[in-house]
């Protein structure tokens, strides 16, 4: 699955979000869910503002020397025994296992839930050489059997899909019997996938850090399939965003300690997994193989510009969790498979502009996403840096806008323009007041006035009263 | 000591009679208001646009207006919220960024001014009824005050205020968002609605008009008999 | 252990350091001093007592089963659990903890296996046909209610993740605050130099999801139940 989800324009899919009322109940409940479950974590955890700037510091330190880091994660691996591809882009870093692949002739690749592969469309890569590719998160197991059904959110992927819609894809695709209780459909899957894994030849995974100072990945997950794909597959191929990376084992803690409680608002997810290298002389279980493929798609571009802090991403969908927008429109709206504030700011980064130039405008800037951010990423200030690059460099806005918006300029800084103006808001607007109110305005006032009405200006305005006060009192 | 008034471009062509309240409070407190009169708009809506050179013009001009002032009080979070943005838009030039930090410093929301700098608990308002109060966004995240206009509320005689389910969801007003995207507005202030109604209150607060203005706006459509006031109207009530 | 290869390293490193504006850094950066610590002051100085009681607290909110027990008495503690389970086979690490703590006969029972007794891929088998993994654990962390486990050898990883139950054994010594202490252990052997294992579990309870409508089942790919056995060994 590439990062772009779907043709259909940004107007489209949000209508179609909007419309689909399960859906929306079901991201609301979960919302709500989510939250209250981080906000119980931050107050167990106390000192919430503390944990938050050390955690950015450290993000902030290891992107700006994040050559060296990955220099260092680079020697370490190998001297574990492991091996490094550096891919500066997707088709790069497909190439690769796709090579892996086939030197192991390999027929089936077991897979942990990993957004870089979604991003950079892995599974075909494995699938166009021959290799049967099976995810084995429970919710991203859902999707592809519901047709490759793209995720909606970054931690949860099948967030929008409800028990009843489940229980139909297992029962049209792999007979299965039972009823929409979430037990009985998890039961269900892990004896699919139990021998699956027993026969996989290659666990993919994804990396939510790598530990520089030991050549370690670590993978933080609940189901424990990224556990298995990478205890019993002879060879383990872990891919990472280049950024995803701490300098050691110290980081790694508090990171994953804010991971956690972001994500799910639990102290340690119940497995956190670190892996330096294949197994050892002696070992028995663990692969005989490790391959790190670091991948850039992208991302480089990011680092010396404003945006650079979007890249201190931990993945966690705090930001997701608390957006307004987010509840009312599913994930699929954002037509990335990073939805949310983060997938507004990110997916205009790795993809452009062409097809994403409405993300960046779907926010209010309530901040809500700033403020839940556990590495203090200021999210909907670079959404609005996005916006100035829009009309700025890219001048891809209209030119009625460009124009009002010179004219504001103009007004803004001129004092006697801007009265002029006020004085004549009055009669302007009166042509289209009706007792008292503005239920049709003309203009993009009528965006406004299609769903509430507009006040009418008053006669005399605040500054007019003002000075007539005083004139009465001198 | 003296209070020079940012009244708001809504605050003075809309809601005029909130400037009023705002006003007399202040000096029954035994401020002297001042009005600069050369004061235009904050320069939001450019900015939120992305048009940052348009709200660079708007910034400084409104810097050179409040230059000689003691304190700027605005009725609005977000507008207060705007002035404290300048220094960041205005980073490159370290002069004007340096007047942008002037004016941030002395630059309060309303209510936040009476209970942080004058340390008024109380303005002696009496209204009888039953509100609800929405927070603001830019207030309660940007500006960062989420206890003044409680502990001045909850100093109203007569008034009983319930909270607002999900009172920290944004009503989907955000400027130029709101008639951009105008289909996601439109669940985001429905949804407030349901909120307000909820309560079971006859009066929405708020502090920033804004947001009264697309909540009311909505209520009103709806023909929901909850009435809105801005937060300086029931401050000054005596009924 | 042969050294792994590497491809494209430079010109990607390059590359980054192009971006970031500067020359390639390859050495002397130096971590800052971080403005606070607070993964520090949790559950500082407490004793093991009181370490003891946040993880049985914990336990409950990972759907974790705790029995306690002392060190002559963690037989019998054993065979409760596993009687409770309704377990019968059962895989252990070869750890000689089991004999240090008395367990020798419970070694020998039927349908015991011994992680590593057996050829390579049987173990694996063996171990996905068990009903219950039983390990000790090498730190404890108690906030989280927390195993931390130093795979390698005799000590296999699948023995905490295939057998539909798990029991970790937890002398009180291992307990630590939270994963702070542990972590900051691993980075010391490391800076010594050592080869730290290739793996390294820390393990929370039973497996869970919430995929389904956000509906917490516990018992996905991993354990579907876990009990944790303190021992006062001090
Ligand atoms: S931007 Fe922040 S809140 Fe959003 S997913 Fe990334 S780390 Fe989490």
């Amino acid at each position: 699955m590439p990062m772009k989800i779907g043709e259909r324009s940004f107007d489209n899919r949000v209508k179609q979000g909007i419309d689909n009322t399960f859906m929306r109940d079901a991201v609301s409940s979960a919302q709500a869910r989510f939250q209250s479950n981080k906000a119980k974590a931050e107050e167990q955890l106390g000192h919430w503002e503390e944990w938050r700037e050390l955690s950015e510091e450290i993000r902030a330190h290891t992107l700006e020397n994040l050559d060296f880091y990955l220099e260092q994660l680079s020697e370490n691996v190998t001297k574990n025994g492991g091996h490094v591809f550096f891919a500066s882009t997707g088709e790069e870093a497909n190439d690769y296992v796709k090579k892996i692949a086939q030197e192991k002739k390999a027929k089936k690749v077991i897979k942990a839930k990993s957004m870089v592969t979604e991003e950079i469309s892995m599974n075909e890569a494995f699938e166009s050489v021959g290799c049967e590719v099976i995810e084995s998160d429970l919710g991203e197991y859902i999707l592809q059997l519901d047709d490759h059904d793209p995720p909606s959110h970054i931690v949860t992927p099948a967030l929008h899909k409800n028990k009843e819609q489940i229980r139909e894809t297992f029962a049209n695709l792999k007979g299965y019997e039972k009823t929409s209780k979430p037990e009985e459909l998890a039961q269900f899957a892990r004896e699919q996938l139990r021998e699956e894994f027993l026969t996989a030849d290659i666990g993919v995974t994804g990396c939510n850090f790598a530990v520089a100072e030991s050549g370690s990945v670590a993978l933080v997950t609940n189901e424990g399939n990224a556990r298995l794909s990478t205890t019993i597959p002879k060879t383990h191929i872990a891919v990472m965003g280049m950024e995803r990376i701490v300098p050691t084992w110290e980081e790694l803690e508090v990171l994953v300690t804010m991971l956690c409680r972001s994500a799910v608002g639990q102290k340690l997810t119940s497995y956190v997994t670190g892996l330096s290298g294949p197994r050892e002389e002696g070992d028995l279980d663990g692969p005989e193989e490790f391959h790190l493929v670091i991948v850039d798609n992208g991302r480089s571009n990011i680092l010396g510009t404003a945006f650079q802090s979007a890249l201190h991403c931990i993945r966690c969908a705090a930001c997701i969790n608390v957006c307004p927008v987010y509840r009312h429109v599913g994930g699929h709206s954002y037509g990335s498979i990073y939805p949310g504030p983060i997938g507004a700011v990110l997916t205009p980064l790795l993809e452009g502009y062409d097809d994403h130039k409405d993300l960046p405008y779907a926010s209010s800037l309530c901040a809500a996403c700033t403020d839940a951010c556990p590495v203090k990423i200021p999210l909907h200030e670079l959404l609005i840096e996005h916006r100035k690059v829009i009309t700025e460099q890219e001048k891809m806005t209209t030119l009625s806008e460009r124009f009002a918006m010179k004219g504001f300029g103009m007004l803004a800084s001129s004092p006697a323009l801007f009265h002029m103006a006020e004085q004549a808001a009055p009669a302007m607007m009166s042509p289209f007041t009706k007792n008292g109110k503005i239920e049709s305005g003309p203009g993009p006032l009528k965006d406004w006035t299609n769903v509430r009405d507009f006040p009418v200006p008053e006669k005399e305005s605040f500054r007019k009263w003002f000075q007539n006060r005083g004139k009465e009192e001198s | 000591m003296k209070v020079s008034l940012f009244i708001t471009c809504l605050g003075d062509v809309f809601y005029p009679g909130v400037g009023k309240d705002v006003v007399e409070i202040l000096e029954r407190q035994g401020c002297e208001v001042e009005f600069p009169d050369a004061q235009t708009c904050c320069g939001q809506p450019a900015y939120n646009s992305g048009y940052h050179k348009e709200a660079k013009k708007a910034a400084k001009h409104m810097i050179k207006t409040f230059d000689s002032a003691e304190y700027v009080v605005a009725p609005s979070g977000s507008c207060a919220a705007m002035f404290r943005e300048y220094e960041h838009l205005l980073e490159d030039d370290p002069a004007w960024k340096e007047r942008a930090r002037e004016l941030r410093e002395k630059t309060y929301e309303f209510t936040q001014f009476l209970v942080r700098v004058l340390k008024v608990e109380s303005t002696g308002a009496v209204l009888h009824a039953n509100a609800t109060y929405h927070s603001s966004c830019h207030m309660s995240r940007l500006l960062r005050e989420t206890e003044a206009p409680f502990r001045l509320l909850s100093n109203v005689e007569g008034l009983t205020l319930h909270e607002l389910p999900n009172k920290n969801d944004c009503c989907g007003f955000g400027g130029t968002f709101a008639v951009k995207m105008g289909a996601i507005s439109e669940q985001m202030v429905e949804e407030k609605v349901e909120h307000v109604e909820e309560t079971g209150a006859e009066i929405l607060i708020g502090a920033d008009s804004g947001c009264l203005m697309n909540i009311g706006g909505r209520l009103q459509r709806g023909g929901k008999p909850v009435k809105i006031m801005h937060i300086a109207q029931v401050l000054n009530s005596r009924e | 252990m042969a050294k792994g290869t590497v491809q494209n390293q430079d010109a990607f490193l390059q590359n980054i350091a192009d971006k970031l504006g500067r020359e390639r850094r390859s050495e002397g950066v130096k971590r800052p001093q971080y403005k606070h610590s607070p993964q520090h002051d949790i559950l500082r100085g407490a004793t093991i007592k009181e370490m003891v009681e946040v993880l049985k607290e914990q336990c409950l909110a990972i759907h974790t089963d705790v029995k306690e027990s002392s060190k002559a008495d963690l037989e019998n503690v054993l065979e409760e659990v596993m009687k409770e389970y309704g377990a019968d086979k059962a895989v252990a690490w070869d750890d000689p903890r089991f004999t240090e703590y008395g367990l020798e006969s419970f070694l020998q029972r039927p349908n015991m296996t011994i992680w590593g007794s057996g050829p390579d891929e049987d173990n694996i088998r063996i171990t996905e046909q068990a009903e219950a993994g039983i390990t000790f654990a090498d730190y404890t962390l108690a906030e989280s209610g927390t195993v931390v486990l130093m795979n390698g050898g005799g000590r296999g990883q699948s023995v905490s993740l295939l057998p539909t139950y798990y029991i970790a054994i937890i002398p009180y010594s291992t307990i630590v605050p939270r994963i702070t202490q542990a972590a900051g252990e691993i980075h010391r052997r490391v800076e010594k130099g050592e080869r730290i294992p290739s793996c390294i579990n820390f393990i929370s309870g039973p497996s869970n999801s919430a995929d389904i409508e956000m509906n917490l089942v516990v018992g996905v790919h991993g354990p579907v139940r876990a009990c944790y056995i303190l021992v006062d060994d001090m």
